[in-house]
C-alpha cells in the first residue's frame, strides 16, 4: 500500500514530529476523511522504512488530541464528528510557530510593529477572500 | 518493567595496554531498534564481539533477557559481522543448509525470498562473490532463522542504495515482530531512519545514549547577528547547556544542548539584529559529541 506521507530521517526535525504534523495537516485539509481507516502502525512503519514506535507515538498523540481513534482490533480511523475540527486547533501550534518565525524574520530588519501589522491583515483579507473561503 | 534483551554493565575489554571498550553500561529493550555509532576504533566491534562470547571482557556483566550467556540464548541471537567470516570455498546454498540444520526456527521460504530481494546466486562459490555480496548471504543467514535479537555490525557495507533499503526494511519489519535489533553503521541516515536510540562511543566510552528524537529535540544551534562586534556573553557562555561558542565578527553561534528557548531569551536582551534557531541532524549531533568528547549523562 501507498502511503500520502513523506518523511526526511536528515531533517534536524525529530521524525514523529514530521509524521504527526503531516497527518494533522491531511485530516485538516480534508485529505483524510472522517472515519477513514489508517494504516496499521507496522504497515506505516514498513511504508516509510522508520522505527514501529516513532509511529505509535504518533498515533498516541494524535489520539489524544482527538483527531484519530483507536479501537482494539479494529484498527486506528481518522475521528468522527470533531476529528476534523480537532486537526484543525491542533494546527494552531503549527499556524503559531510559523508565525513567530516570520515575525521574527521581519523584526530583524527592522520593520516597525505597525507595519507588519499592515502586511499581515493584507495577507489575512488576500487568503480569507470569500471566494477562498472554503469552511 | 519490561525485561531487556541485553544488559551490558560496566564491560571493559583491554588488548594489552590499549583499552577498547572502557567501563561501557547499556540496557536494550526488548523490541528496540538501537543504533551504534561512532569513528573507526570507537570499540564498537569489540562490543559485539564480547556480546557474543567472541572475546573475553576484562570485566563486567552481560545478561540476554535477564539471564546470563549460555547456549540456549545463543540460539536466539543471530550475528552479521563486519568482516565477512566465510569460507572461501563453500557456496550459498551449502551455508543456508546449514543454517537450517542448526537453527529448527529457519525458514526455506523466507531464505528463498530474500536470496531473490538481494539477486543472489546461491550456487555461487564465496569466492565468486563481491564484498557487498557476502554481506548480503550473511543477512539472510541471519534474517532466515527469525531470531529473536540481531547483532549487526555494518550490515549494509559494500551494498547499493537499494539492498542497504532492503537491509533497512528487514529491520524495522523484524523490530514490528518483536525482535531486538543492536546495530552499528557508518550510514548515519540509517540509524536517523530506523533507531529508537542511539549510542555514540569514541575511545570505548559511551558519549551519548539517547532517542534520535529527543537528541534532536535537544540539541540546536542558535545564530545571533549584532550590529557590531558580538558583545561580550558574561554569564551565558558558562552555561553548562552550551556546549561550544563561535564567534565570528557580527555574528555569535552557540551550540545548545538543552532548553534553547531560555537561551533564545537571555540573547534577546543583548539586543541582537537576529536571531536564528538551527535544526541539528543526527549528524551534526555526531561531529559535535565526538568534537568534544566530553561523556555526557545519559538521558
Amino acid at each position: 500500500m501507498a502511503t500520502i506521507f513523506t518523511v526526511d530521517p536528515r531533517s534536524g526535525v525529530p521524525l514523529y514530529v514530521q509524521l504527526r504534523d503531516q497527518m494533522k495537516r491531511a485530516v485538516a485539509l480534508g485529505v483524510l476523511s472522517p472515519g477513514e481507516r489508517l494504516p496499521t502502525v507496522k504497515a506505516l512503519a514498513l511504508e516509510l522504512t522508520i522505527n514501529p514506535n516513532t509511529v505509535a507515538r504518533v498515533y498516541r498523540e494524535l489520539e489524544n488530541e482527538g483527531v484519530i481513534e483507536t479501537s482494539p482490533g479494529r484498527g486506528s480511523f481518522v475521528a468522527r464528528g470533531q476529528g476534523r475540527q480537532s486537526a484543525v486547533e491542533a494546527c494552531g501550534d503549527v499556524a503559531r510557530a510559523v508565525i513567530a518565525d516570520a515575525i521574527r524574520h521581519v523584526r530583524a530588519l527592522g520593520l516597525e510593529r505597525a507595519l507588519i501589522r499592515e502586511i499581515v491583515d493584507d495577507e489575512i483579507a488576500r487568503w480569507y477572500a470569500p471566494a477562498l473561503e472554503k469552511r | 518493567m519490561k525485561t531487556e534483551a541485553v544488559a551490558v554493565t560496566g564491560l571493559v575489554k583491554r588488548y594489552g595496554k590499549s583499552v577498547a571498550v572502557a567501563d561501557l553500561t547499556l540496557a536494550i529493550p526488548d523490541g528496540a531498534i538501537w543504533g551504534l555509532l561512532g569513528p573507526n576504533g570507537a570499540g564498537k566491534t569489540t562490543t559485539f564481539r564480547c556480546l557474543l562470547g567472541l572475546v573475553q571482557p576484562n570485566a563486567g556483566e552481560i545478561t540476554f533477557w535477564g539471564r546470563s550467556y549460555s547456549y540456549r540464548i545463543f540460539t536466539d541471537v543471530a550475528y552479521v559481522p563486519e568482516q565477512s567470516t566465510l569460507y572461501e570455498w563453500m557456496r550459498g546454498r551449502e551455508y543456508l543448509e546449514f543454517t537450517r540444520r542448526a537453527h529448527p526456527s529457519y525458514d526455506s521460504s523466507l531464505a528463498r525470498t530474500l536470496l531473490d530481494r538481494f539477486d543472489l546466486d546461491p550456487n555461487k562459490r564465496v569466492r565468486e562473490l563481491s564484498k557487498g555480496e557476502r554481506t548480503a548471504l550473511m543477512v539472510v543467514m541471519a534474517f532466515a532463522r527469525h531470531p529473536r535479537l540481531l547483532i549487526l555490525d555494518e550490515p549494509t557495507s559494500g551494498l547499493d542504495p537499494i539492498h542497504q533499503r532492503h537491509v533497512l526494511d528487514l529491520v524495522v519489519e523484524s523490530a514490528a515482530t518483536g525482535a531486538t535489533v543492536l546495530f552499528s553503521s557508518h550510514q548515519i541516515t540509517h540509524i536517523e531512519r530506523a533507531a529508537d536510540r542511539v549510542s555514540i562511543l569514541k575511545n570505548g566510552r559511551l558519549l551519548l545514549n539517547e532517542s534520535v528524537d529527543s537528541l534532536k529535540e535537544r540539541q540546536k544551534v542558535i545564530e545571533a547577528t549584532f550590529e557590531r562586534e558580538v558583545p561580550p556573553l558574561n554569564g551565558v557562555a558558562r552555561d553548562p547547556r552550551i556546549a561550544r561558542v563561535d564567534r565570528m565578527g557580527k555574528v555569535l553561534r552557540l551550540h545548545v544542548h538543552d532548553r534553547v528557548h531560555e537561551i533564545v531569551h537571555e540573547l534577546e536582551r543583548m539586543s541582537p539584529t537576529s536571531i536564528t534557531v538551527i535544526d541539528c541532524n543526527l549528524e551534526d549531533i555526531f561531529m559535535d559529541a565526538i568534537a568534544v568528547g566530553a561523556p555526557h549523562p545519559s538521558g
